[in-house]
């Protein structure tokens, strides 16, 4: 594989040009702020304040507890405990949905054959991918930083609290949405609109369990085919119980395979 | 001379159908080589090829020793290809810069190029605007632009002029002649006027074959003079013919005549005589072309 890092470090630099100096990426900026600003306001503050309120001590110990999240009333923030049960589900469907278009309209436009002329298929491949991660931790930061805010509105002794949680849940929600964006970019190289990348992304989550609860019951045997999905490491983390590195181990391995099928195929691809 | 491309035994099959059938030929580096060949001959599948941009059913192809796409290529083969277009969002020097980037340049040398090769194409003052705002004919030239950044040594261009107005044609066809010295261009075309102007070489392609590979360099005994006139004069034929060192003269179309030249040192006037002739019987001339057209030379 022929990687140079100058052309790599480009196309990335080149993914964040498209979301903070274009229309378009300012407007699916402003779009995000909107709705960040809805859930923290209206949301993460109140519930954070039910959590916190003796009145409700019980009902929330109890619901918690039934959903196995007892872990989370631990953390002395609050407000992360409400935001990581928002964002641990929020910010993989979001990396769906922004970036569903990391190939699609430059090879229908053509403009793939300007840069293929400059830059190797697996620098693309690599660059879009990372250029995208790189701007989902970017939100993601910014909504940690909001929270972070928040919380320290309420008390400001829970600022360093606030930041040693951030942090540990800025890494972890990265490695989250980690095989979401691969399986974007290899889905990319299948299809010819973000619109049917979106769709067939859809389907793969919506039918794919479905088709292997049917492998599984016909010939009575798991053969780990739920493996193949993102994500489905996240009901084990959700609680935040314990961190075992195997969580975190196979959204890695996903992506890397993904990855790598995405490079296959845009290696073997007419442009 | 030094070899900048070669091809050997290429095919290309899409399904049943086969684009480019053991096409073979070497190109030297030196003057613009014209690809021509009617609808569907192949020309894009080829030129799709030498850019990487699809892969071979069989054959092989060099690109100045490298195969198509190594990135020992980057910056130095250009190309425009057909319909390719820049992305509609961001600014067009926004692009060409990284553009320019992506073949190494500093970010300070990759915006002076990119004003370079802006103020080539006539697109200096719309530098700032996005592909959608500019007309079809500055689109274009921004595609060829993007073409000449850096020094690129071949350079690639599928109908280059193809949807310009006559004057911006005539631009870019001042372009490639005067970058012809430095760079090695090749040229797709139905405009065989226009590669005839420009081209030394023509790679001529029917339905997927390499039918002629050829110099259009006067060579042999004989040469030719391609007489286009104002009128039809039904007498012109026998008159030129008692010229000396006129050996045949034939029809190719209507007013335009091809005059076969023995090619001796007696003959070196010949042009001279012959426009002589037309003075004397008072019959107008619209052109003189020394050697065949290539339109009479392929078809």
């Amino acid at each position: 594989m022929n990687i140079n890092l100058s052309r790599l470090a480009n196309i990335i630099t080149f993914e964040l040009v498209r979301l903070f100096k274009t229309k378009r990426g300012l407007l699916a900026l402003s779009a995000f702020a909107t709705i960040w600003f809805i859930l923290l306001y209206y949301f993460i503050s109140s519930a954070s304040e039910m959590i916190n309120s003796a009145s409700f001590e019980g009902i929330v110990e109890s619901f918690f507890g039934t959903l196995g999240l007892s872990a989370l009333l631990d953390w002395p923030v609050s407000e992360y405990a409400i935001y990581w049960l928002v964002a641990v589900y929020f910010f993989p469907m979001f990396a769906l949905m922004v970036c569903s278009d990391q190939f699609c309209s430059d090879s229908q436009r053509g403009t793939l054959r300007f840069i293929t002329l400059r830059a190797t298929r697996a620098e693309l491949v690599l660059g879009r991918y990372l250029g995208q991660l790189l701007i989902i931790a970017i939100l993601i930061f910014m909504t940690l930083v909001a929270t972070t805010i928040s919380a320290c509105i309420r008390d400001i002794s829970l600022l360093s609290d606030s930041i040693q949680i951030g942090v540990k849940l800025w890494l972890e929600l990265i490695i989250i949405v980690m095989p979401f964006i691969a399986l974007m970019s290899l889905l990319n190289t299948l299809v010819n609109s973000a619109r049917l990348a979106i769709v067939v992304a859809s389907l793969f989550f919506g039918l794919g369990p479905l088709i292997v609860s049917f492998i599984t019951y016909q010939f009575g045997q798991d053969f780990y085919l739920n493996l193949i999905f993102p994500g489905g490491q996240i009901s084990s983390v959700l609680s935040q119980n314990s961190m075992i590195a195997s969580q975190y181990g196979l959204p890695v391995i996903q992506t890397l395979l993904l990855l790598m099928g995405s490079h296959l195929m845009m290696k073997r691809a007419a442009i | 001379m030094s070899l900048i491309i070669d091809v050997q035994q290429l095919t290309k099959r899409y399904g049943d159908k086969t684009a480019l059938n053991n096409v073979e030929f070497s190109l030297d580096k030196g003057a613009p080589v014209a690809l021509v060949g009617p609808n569907g001959a192949g020309k894009t599948t080829l030129f799709s090829l030498l850019c990487g941009y699809i892969k071979p059913s069989s054959g092989n192809i060099h690109i100045l020793g490298h195969s198509p796409g190594h990135s020992a290529l980057f910056g130095r083969l250009s190309a425009l290809p057909q319909d390719a277009q820049l992305d509609p969002r961001f600014a067009i020097a926004e692009q060409l810069n990284f553009y320019a980037r992506l073949q190494g340049m500093s970010r300070k040398l990759a915006k002076k190029d990119t004003a370079r090769v802006l103020a080539m194409v006539a697109l200096s003052d719309a530098a700032n605007s996005r592909p959608s705002e500019l007309s079809h004919g500055m689109r274009k030239r921004a595609t060829i632009a993007q073409a000449l950044l850096g020094s690129p040594e071949i350079v690639m261009l599928d109908e280059a002029t193809a949807g310009l107005d006559p004057v911006n044609a005539k631009e870019i066809r001042a372009i490639v002649a005067e970058q012809a010295s430095e760079v090695s261009f090749i040229l797709s075309s139905h405009d065989l006027s226009e590669l005839e102007r420009l081209c030394d070489q023509v790679l001529y392609l029917d339905n997927g074959q390499l039918k002629q590979h050829k110099s259009l360099d006067i060579k042999g005994n004989t040469r030719f003079i391609t007489l286009r006139m104002k009128q039809v004069h039904h007498e012109i034929i026998p008159v030129i013919l008692q010229m000396p060192g006129v050996s045949h003269v034939h029809m190719t179309q209507d007013k335009e005549y091809l005059l076969t030249i023995i090619n001796e040192q007696t003959n070196a006037n010949i042009e001279t005589d012959l426009l002589t002739l037309l003075a004397n019987k008072n019959w107008l001339y619209a052109q003189l072309i020394n050697g065949k057209t290539l339109e009479n030379q392929l078809f």
